[in-house]
C-alpha cells in the first residue's frame, strides 16, 4: 500500500511539474515559427512539404513550419514586393539564376557557417556549384533537370530512326518522312519561359556560347547563326509545328503527349506527365541532336536563407532535414527532378531507364552561368528568335541587335 | 392578352440586331461549359471537338478540392461584402454633401476622385504591400490579413461610389427634408427619417458595382494575401493556371463558372434596378 | 434651423472626411512609393540603392521598345474605347426599345462584366488555342477557314484579338450608362418630332444624339482611364509578344518591373502614363460644355 501511495504521489508530482513546464513553455513553443516560400512545381509539391512539416514539427516540438505556395509565374514579383516590404519568409525557393542579385542585396545569408564537410559532401558537386558564388555558399539545389530529345518511338522507327536522331541533320531526315505521314516532326518552342533556352540547344550543340569569357554577350557567332537559320528553315519546310511562336513549352509538351510530333526537348519531368496522361505513347529519350558537338542545359533551383531571419537556427535545422536521404527520394521522385545529394542517387527509385539517360548527359550540361542581366539576355535572346521564326528579321541581323541589347545588362 | 403583331415584329428585329454581339458574348461561357464536362483525356483530342463523349460533372468535384472552393469562396464572400458596407458607408456622407452644398473645395475633391482611378493597382501593389507590413496588426502586420484587402478596395470603390450616389441624390426633392424641419424634426433626424429611406435604391446599385469589383479584383488581392487559407476565388483559380508545367483545363474551366455564376445570378435579377440607378447616377 | 448650409462651411467638409482620408490613406503611400523608386536605382528585388535623379526616364526614353509601346498603346485605347462606343450606342438604342425578351437580353449584353478580367482572358487564350481551341474549331466546322489560324503567334492576329476582348468586356458597362442615359429621355419630344415627319435618322443624329452626348462623354473619360490602364486581357494572352509587338504600357512596365528587375523603370513609366492620363481628361475636360465635365 504504502508503496502504491508513494507512486501515486510521485505520478501526481510528476504530472503537476509537467504540467507547470508546458505551460512555461507554450508561448515559447510557437515564438519559432520558420516561414517557406515554396515554388509550385506540380500538384505534390504542396503535399510533400506539408508532410515534410509535419515530420519535422513532431521530431522537433516547438518549431512550426509555414509553407507559403507561389507560383512561378509570380515568384519574382512576390519576392520582390516581400523583400522591399521586410516580410519576407525565412527560407525561399528561387530560380539560382535570382541568386547574385540576392547577393547583390545583401539578402542571403551565407549558408557555410552552418555547414561541415560531411554536409557539403552530401551533394553532387555539380549541382551545388551554381549555388556558391564568389567563394561562399549562399542557395542548396532543392531541385535539378537537365533536357535531353524526347522521341515518339513509333513514328521513329518508320521515318528509319528508331534509336532517335543522333544529329539535327538525323532530326531533319525524319523529319520530313514523318511530314510527309502527315504528322510534325519536330517540336519547337516560341513563346514565353525558356524560348530562349530551346535555340541555346541548336547553339551549344553548334559550338557556340551565350555568355563568353569576358562576360559579354557571344551568341551573335557563325554558331548563332548556324542554329537560328537551322530552326528557320525547319520552319519553312514545314518540319515543326505551323505557327511556332503560339507555342509555350507546355503547348509543345502538349503536342508531344498527343502524338502531334514526333520530337521535343524537355526535362525529366515530361517522363512522368506522359506516364500518367498518355500512358499508351511509347517513348524514347536521347541526347540533344549533336552539330559539332554534345551539349545540354542543366538547371537548379536553389533553397536560400534570408539574412533577416530571426529563427535562423530552427530554419537551418530544417534545411539540414529536407537534405536527408528520404525526404529528397520523395520530392526529386515525386516531382520528377534529379537527384542533388549522393545518397538519394543510389536509391532504387532512380535506377529506371528514363533518369539514367538524363543522368548520362550531365557530363556536357551547360548551366546559366550566374551573371547579373541573365533575365535581360533571355528577353533579347527571345525577342530575335521569335522575329527570326516569323520571318521578320534575319538571323544575322537579329542576333546582332539582341547582343547589343544583352550587353547593356550583362555583367552591370 | 393578345400578343401585339408589331410588336412582336420589333422584337424579332430586335434580336436579329442583337445576334451578332450574343454570340460572342456566349461563345466564351460555352467554351467554358463545354470544356468544363470534358473528360481530363477528351480535353487534348486532336481534332478538337465541342461536345463530350459524356459529360463528366465530377469535375466541378474535382476543382472543388483543387481550388479549394469552399474556403475561397468564402473568403471572397467576406471581402466582398466588407469591403461594399465600407465603401458605401464613407461614401453617402461625401454624396450627400456633393448633391446639398454648394462648398469650396467641391470641384478639387471631385478631381482627386477621378485621379485615384487613373492608378492602375498593378501599379500600386508594391507600395500597397509596403504600406500593409508597417502596420501592425495582431502579432504581424497587414499582410495576409482580409482587413489590409478590404480598406485597399473600399478605397478605390469610393470614386464610383460618390458619383453615382450624388447624382442620384441630387434628384431627391429638397423640400421633403425641410418640411421635415418645419415640423420640429432636427437636421440630421431628418435626414435618416426622411432622406435615407428614398435614397436606398441608388445606395443598392452603388453596392453591387462594388460588390461586382472587389469579387473580381486579382493584383491587389493576390500581393496582400499570402496563405492558403485566406486566398480568394480569383487567386486560388489563377494559381491553377499561371506558371504550371501542365495546365488542367476542364478543372480551370468549372472553377471559373462556378465563380461567375453567383454573380450572373445577381445580375439577372437586378438588371432592371441596375439601368435604372445608373441613369440617375450617370450624369447629375 | 434656418441657416443655411452655406454659411456652415466645416459640414460639408465634415461629411466628405471619412471617404477622402481612407482614399488619401491608401492612395498617397503607393503613390509617393512610385516617384520615390522613380528617382532611384532599384534593385531587381526592390532594395533601394542610389538617388540617380532623372537615368531611370531617360534610359526609359532612349529606348526604341519604348516609344513603339507608346503608339501601340495610343493605339489600343483609341480602338478599344472608340470600338466599345460604336457598339454600345446601337446595343443600348435597341435594348431601349420595348420587345419580347428584353429583360433576357439586357442580362445576356452584361454578363462578361459578371466574369473577372483575368478570367476572361484566360477564357479566350483556351479558346484562341492552335490546336484545341474551339474559335479555330467552330470556323473550320462552319467550312469559313480550311485549316487552324495561328491567333496568337502573329500580332497581326493577335493584337485585333485583344483589341476585340477588350472591347467584348468594356461594352456592358458602356451600354448600361447609354441605357441611364436614354431612360431619361422623355418619350413625348419623338412623338413630337415624328408628327412633324421627321425620319428616324433625324431623330437619332437630333435629337438622341445630343442628348446622350454627356454620357457618351462620360462613357469615354472612364473607358479611356479603365482601358489605358488595362492589364490581364493583353498579359494573359500573349505577355506582349511575339517579339515585344503586343505590349502597351501596362504591360511594358509590369515586365520591366517584375521580370527584368528593373522597378526604378517601372516606376519612371507609371509616372508617365499617369500624367499622360491627367493630361488627356484635363484637356477632354475643357473641350467639353460644363455640365458633362464632371462625370
Amino acid at each position: 500500500m504504502e508503496v502504491r501511495k508513494t507512486k501515486q504521489l510521485t505520478k501526481m508530482a510528476l504530472a503537476l511539474t509537467a504540467a507547470c513546464v508546458t505551460s512555461i513553455m507554450a508561448p515559447m513553443a510557437h515564438a519559432d515559427t520558420v516561414r517557406v516560400t515554396v515554388a509550385y512545381y506540380s500538384d505534390q509539391t504542396e503535399p510533400y512539404f506539408k508532410k515534410m512539416a509535419e515530420a519535422f514539427t513532431k521530431a522537433n516540438p516547438g518549431t512550426d513550419i509555414k509553407i507559403e505556395m507561389v507560383n512561378w509565374d509570380t515568384l519574382q514579383q512576390k519576392l520582390q514586393t516581400d523583400i522591399s516590404g521586410g516580410s519576407n519568409a525565412d527560407l525561399a525557393i528561387i530560380g539560382t539564376r535570382w541568386l547574385l542579385d540576392f547577393v547583390k542585396d545583401d539578402v542571403a545569408e551565407p549558408l557555410d557557417g552552418y555547414m561541415d564537410k560531411s554536409f557539403k559532401n552530401r551533394f553532387i558537386g555539380a549541382f551545388l556549384a551554381p549555388g556558391q558564388i564568389s567563394g561562399k555558399t549562399y542557395g542548396l539545389p532543392i531541385a535539378a533537370s537537365a533536357r535531353a530529345l524526347y522521341y515518339n518511338k513509333e513514328q521513329l522507327a518508320k521515318a528509319g530512326f528508331p534509336n532517335g536522331p543522333k544529329t539535327w541533320a538525323d532530326v531533319i531526315a525524319a523529319s520530313k518522312k514523318i511530314k510527309a505521314a502527315g504528322s510534325y516532326g519536330f517540336g519547337l518552342q516560341g513563346k514565353e519561359i525558356e524560348t530562349d533556352v530551346y535555340w541555346y540547344y541548336g547553339l551549344w550543340t553548334n559550338g557556340g556560347e551565350v555568355v563568353g569569357k569576358d562576360g559579354k554577350a557571344a551568341f551573335a557567332s557563325p554558331a548563332g547563326i548556324k542554329a537560328a537559320t537551322l530552326y528557320k528553315s525547319m520552319i519553312d519546310q514545314g518540319l515543326t509545328q505551323p505557327g511556332v511562336t503560339n507555342y509555350s513549352r507546355e503547348d509543345v509538351q502538349n503536342l508531344f503527349k498527343q502524338g502531334r510530333v514526333s520530337m521535343a526537348i524537355s526535362a525529366p519531368f515530361l517522363a512522368k506527365q506522359i506516364k500518367k496522361e498518355a500512358p499508351n505513347l511509347q517513348y524514347g529519350i536521347a541526347p540533344i541532336p549533336m552539330g559539332t558537338t554534345n551539349a545540354t542545359y542543366a538547371v537548379t533551383d536553389s533553397m536560400v536563407m534570408f539574412k533577416n531571419s530571426k529563427v535562423k537556427k530552427s530554419a537551418w535545422k530544417f534545411l539540414d532535414y529536407l537534405f536527408t536521404k528520404a525526404p529528397r527520394v520523395a520530392f526529386t521522385s515525386g516531382e520528377g527532378f534529379l537527384p542533388t545529394t549522393k545518397e538519394e542517387a543510389t536509391a532504387p527509385q532512380f535506377a529506371d531507364p528514363d533518369t539514367k539517360a538524363f543522368v548520362a548527359l550531365l557530363p556536357h550540361a551547360r548551366f546559366a552561368p550566374t551573371v547579373t542581366g541573365w533575365e535581360d539576355t533571355a528577353k533579347a535572346v527571345s525577342d530575335a528568335m521569335q522575329a527570326v521564326y516569323l520571318g521578320k528579321a534575319k538571323p544575322a541581323d537579329a542576333l546582332k541587335k539582341a547582343a547589343e541589347d544583352a550587353n547593356k545588362a550583362l555583367g552591370q | 392578352m393578345v400578343l401585339d403583331k408589331t410588336k412582336l415584329r420589333r422584337s424579332l428585329i430586335c434580336w436579329v440586331a442583337l445576334s451578332p454581339l450574343l454570340l460572342v458574348i456566349i461563345f466564351p461561357f460555352a467554351v467554358m461549359f463545354f470544356t468544363a464536362v470534358k473528360p481530363p483525356e477528351e480535353v487534348f483530342t486532336y481534332p478538337a471537338r465541342w461536345w463530350p463523349s459524356h459529360f463528366r460533372w465530377a469535375n466541378f468535384a474535382d476543382m472543388w478540392q483543387a481550388a479549394k472552393f469552399g474556403v475561397a469562396l468564402k473568403n471572397s464572400l467576406i471581402v466582398s461584402l466588407s469591403s461594399t458596407l465600407l465603401a458605401i458607408a464613407v461614401s453617402i456622407p461625401a454624396a450627400y454633401a456633393l448633391a446639398r452644398f454648394p462648398f469650396r473645395g467641391k470641384g478639387f475633391y471631385r478631381q482627386f476622385l477621378l485621379v485615384t482611378q487613373m492608378l492602375s493597382p498593378i501599379l500600386l501593389v508594391l507600395g500597397l504591400f509596403r504600406l500593409a507590413s508597417m502596420i501592425p496588426y495582431g502579432d504581424g502586420n497587414l499582410v495576409d490579413s482580409h482587413i489590409g484587402v478590404i480598406v485597399a478596395y473600399a478605397a478605390f470603390n469610393i470614386a464610383f461610389a460618390v458619383w453615382m450616389m450624388s447624382s442620384y441624390f441630387a434628384t431627391i426633392p429638397r423640400d421633403l427634408e425641410e418640411s421635415a424641419w418645419l415640423e420640429g424634426c432636427g437636421k440630421i433626424r431628418a435626414v435618416f427619417k426622411v432622406f435615407l429611406p428614398l435614397a436606398v435604391p441608388a445606395m443598392v446599385v452603388t453596392a453591387i458595382f462594388t460588390f461586382i469589383n472587389a469579387w473580381n479584383e486579382f493584383a491587389v488581392v493576390y500581393t496582400l494575401i499570402r496563405s492558403e487559407e485566406n486566398k480568394t476565388l480569383t487567386v486560388q483559380i489563377t494559381d491553377l493556371v499561371a506558371g504550371r508545367y501542365t495546365v488542367e483545363w476542364h478543372l480551370v474551366m468549372a472553377a471559373t463558372l462556378a465563380a461567375t455564376l453567383p454573380v450572373s445570378i445577381l445580375f439577372a435579377w437586378l438588371q432592371r434596378f441596375l439601368v435604372k440607378g445608373l441613369a440617375l447616377g450617370a450624369v447629375k | 434651423m434656418t441657416q443655411s448650409a452655406s454659411s456652415r462651411p466645416m459640414m460639408p467638409w465634415l461629411l466628405i472626411m471619412p471617404s477622402f482620408a481612407l482614399a488619401l490613406f491608401i492612395i498617397s503611400y503607393p503613390f509617393f512609393n512610385i516617384v520615390f523608386q522613380s528617382v532611384h536605382d532599384v534593385s531587381r528585388f526592390g532594395m533601394i540603392r542610389d538617388f540617380n535623379g532623372l537615368t531611370n526616364f531617360l534610359k526609359v526614353m532612349a529606348d526604341p521598345v519604348f516609344m513603339d509601346v507608346l503608339r501601340r498603346t495610343l493605339i489600343w485605347t483609341v480602338s478599344v474605347v472608340g470600338g466599345t462606343v460604336l457598339v454600345s450606342v446601337p446595343v443600348a438604342l435597341i435594348l431601349h426599345q420595348d420587345f419580347y425578351g428584353r429583360g433576357i437580353a439586357r442580362t445576356v449584353v452584361m454578363l462578361p462584366w459578371s466574369v473577372s478580367l483575368t478570367m476572361t482572358a484566360i477564357v479566350w487564350r483556351w479558346a484562341f488555342n492552335d490546336e484545341y481551341g474551339m474559335v479555330n474549331v467552330t470556323l473550320q466546322k462552319l467550312g469559313i477557314i480550311s485549316g487552324p489560324i495561328h491567333w496568337l503567334a502573329t500580332a497581326e492576329w493577335a493584337f485585333p484579338v485583344e483589341i476585340m476582348v477588350g472591347i467584348l468586356v468594356s461594352v456592358p458597362f458602356t451600354v448600361t450608362i447609354f441605357l441611364g442615359g436614354l431612360s431619361s429621355v422623355p418619350g413625348d419630344i419623338y412623338e413630337a418630332a415624328r408628327i412633324d415627319g421627321a425620319t428616324p435618322w433625324q431623330m437619332f443624329r437630333k435629337l438622341t444624339l445630343p442628348l446622350l452626348r454627356p454620357f457618351i462623354n462620360m462613357a469615354i473619360v472612364l473607358n479611356v482611364i479603365y482601358v489605358f490602364n488595362s492589364f490581364p486581357i493583353i498579359w494573359v494572352m500573349t505577355q506582349g509578344g511575339p517579339s515585344n509587338s503586343t505590349h502597351i504600357l501596362v504591360t511594358y512596365l509590369y515586365e520591366l518591373g517584375f521580370r527584368l528587375g528593373r522597378p526604378g523603370e517601372a516606376a519612371a513609366i507609371s509616372l508617365v502614363m499617369l500624367s499622360m492620363l491627367m493630361i488627356f481628361t484635363g484637356l477632354y475636360i475643357r473641350m467639353q460644355p460644363k455640365e458633362s465635365g464632371e462625370a
